[in-house]
């Protein structure tokens, strides 16, 4: 009887199919179930991962950060970290934020640097000098922390009339903003010129005692609000117009207020 | 494989003269075409925005002082808080970028990123709005600029652009040249071929 052989044939073969299905699905099923044990435990291993990296990072880089208690603070300057020019009985205060290196400070400085000296000289201002260094690169040899160290040392050896001259003289002998920085040769000799002692400068410029004084002040910069150089303040107001004239009005107002 | 659908429209045209039946196989071609080739845009993605978080977070290891006055100068975060997010947010973006250059994770690492990239966002358009001065610090530098010299919009199309891209990852994360276990929406892309 052919026909009925096919019959029983075709069940059996229908029959073996669904149970390839079955199997089939129930494979599929074990793979998921493995596959998502996998995520699950890969997941938990990289988050531990993470966690640890995170938590080392975060110790190591806020022992980078906490300056040594040694830290030396050179004299004749205020509040850690201001350098203060000119007679603290002044009816205005200057606060001044620059970096050696920035090239818009030079420009405010040729603009209205010998402005703000004639009012210090005058007795009607007292500027005060905030340093700040974060435009160090590799191509100028870290020059911003090399140039306020610099300045640190001439205001602990010959006072803030020797800082102000030396102030002077590195912004008119600015180097470029990619260029390679001031040598510290340079830097001495223009320190010796505003009146550092020769002997002392020398090792402390080219030891930077003062790089811990330097990230303190740059830090301190940052705590005061200031993100931008040059910024200046006029009893208490920032000053917008970075010009003579404008240093001059804002003073006037401060007077007469 | 592509090659067939379109070979055996040819050939049925030639038998048929029906030449109404092309359109639709060659329209199909290029369906497969398109099917493959995603996963390979989305390798490219991924090697794009894992390469960028690298590189972000990479940077501002160097100098944790300045990464610190990067945070500081958004003027967002009590002081307390500052230090850790400065010192921990490269160790989270360097861990994305990871991921998604490995290709493990992709989904979460990419979903990750977005959720960054919505926070940078928020932050430098909020320091935009208020007027500060200030870097966004996103790679490295310590948030400082010289007086005038922002670039806001520059840097909000950069995030607004990678947002976009990580948000495209997080929903098709199926690549080719992963390390990580095979991810679900891939076996289909394999078991479609």
């Amino acid at each position: 009887m052919p026909a009925d052989s096919t019959a029983v044939r075709s069940k059996r073969a229908a029959t073996r199919r669904r149970l390839e299905e079955k199997r089939a699905a129930e494979a599929a099923a074990r793979a998921r179930a493995q596959r998502q044990r996998r995520n699950l435990f890969g997941g938990l291993a990289a988050a531990v991962v993470v966690l640890v990296a995170l938590i080392v990072v975060v110790l190591v880089q806020t022992h980078r950060t906490t300056p040594s208690a040694a830290a030396a603070t050179p004299a004749h300057t205020v509040d850690g970290t201001v350098i203060p020019v000119g007679s603290a009985s002044a009816p205005v205060t200057v606060d001044l934020y620059e970096d050696f290196q920035c090239p818009n400070c030079k420009a405010f400085e040729a603009a209205a640097g010998s402005t703000l000296a004639k009012l210090v000289a005058a007795g009607t201002v007292q500027a005060r000098y905030h340093g700040m260094a974060f435009l160090d690169t590799a191509a100028n040899h870290a020059y911003s922390t090399r140039a306020l160290n610099a300045a640190a040392v001439v205001v602990d050896t010959a006072g803030p009339e020797g800082f102000q001259k030396f102030h002077d003289l590195l912004y008119a002998h600015q180097p470029a903003e990619t260029g390679s920085g001031l040598t510290d040769e340079q830097l001495m000799k223009y320190a010796v010129q505003a009146g550092a002692n020769a002997g002392v400068a020398a090792a402390d410029i080219e030891q930077r005692t003062y790089a811990d004084w330097v990230a303190k002040s740059t830090d301190q910069a940052s705590k005061d609000g200031v993100t931008s150089t040059p910024t200046v303040v006029v009893d208490g107001k920032k000053l917008t117009d970075l010009s003579a004239s404008g240093l001059t009005a804002a003073v006037t107002a401060a007077q007469s207020r | 494989m592509g090659h067939r659908p379109l070979g055996a429209a040819r050939e049925l045209r030639k038998f048929t003269g029906n030449s109404r039946l092309a359109p639709g196989f060659a329209r199909q071609r290029v369906g497969v075409r398109w099917n493959a080739a995603i996963p390979w845009l989305a390798t490219a993605v991924r090697l794009l925005l894992g390469g960028v978080f690298v590189v972000a977070g990479a940077l501002k290891i160097p100098d944790p002082a300045a990464a610190v006055r990067a945070v500081r100068a958004y003027q967002l975060l009590p002081e307390p808080l500052v230090p850790p997010v400065a010192f921990g947010l490269p160790v989270i973006e360097i861990a994305i970028g990871l991921a998604l250059l490995l290709g493990v994770f992709v989904r979460t690492a990419a979903l990750a990123a977005a959720v960054l990239l919505v926070v940078f966002l928020v932050g430098v358009g909020s320091a935009w709005a208020r007027g500060l001065q200030i870097d966004c610090g996103c790679f490295g530098n310590g948030g400082q600029v010289s007086t005038g010299e922002t670039a806001y919009p520059l840097e909000v199309l950069r995030d607004a652009a990678l947002l976009v891209v990580a948000l495209t990852l997080a929903r098709r994360p199926a690549s080719r040249l992963t390390l990580g276990s095979v991810h679900p929406v891939q076996e289909e892309v394999r078991s479609a071929r």
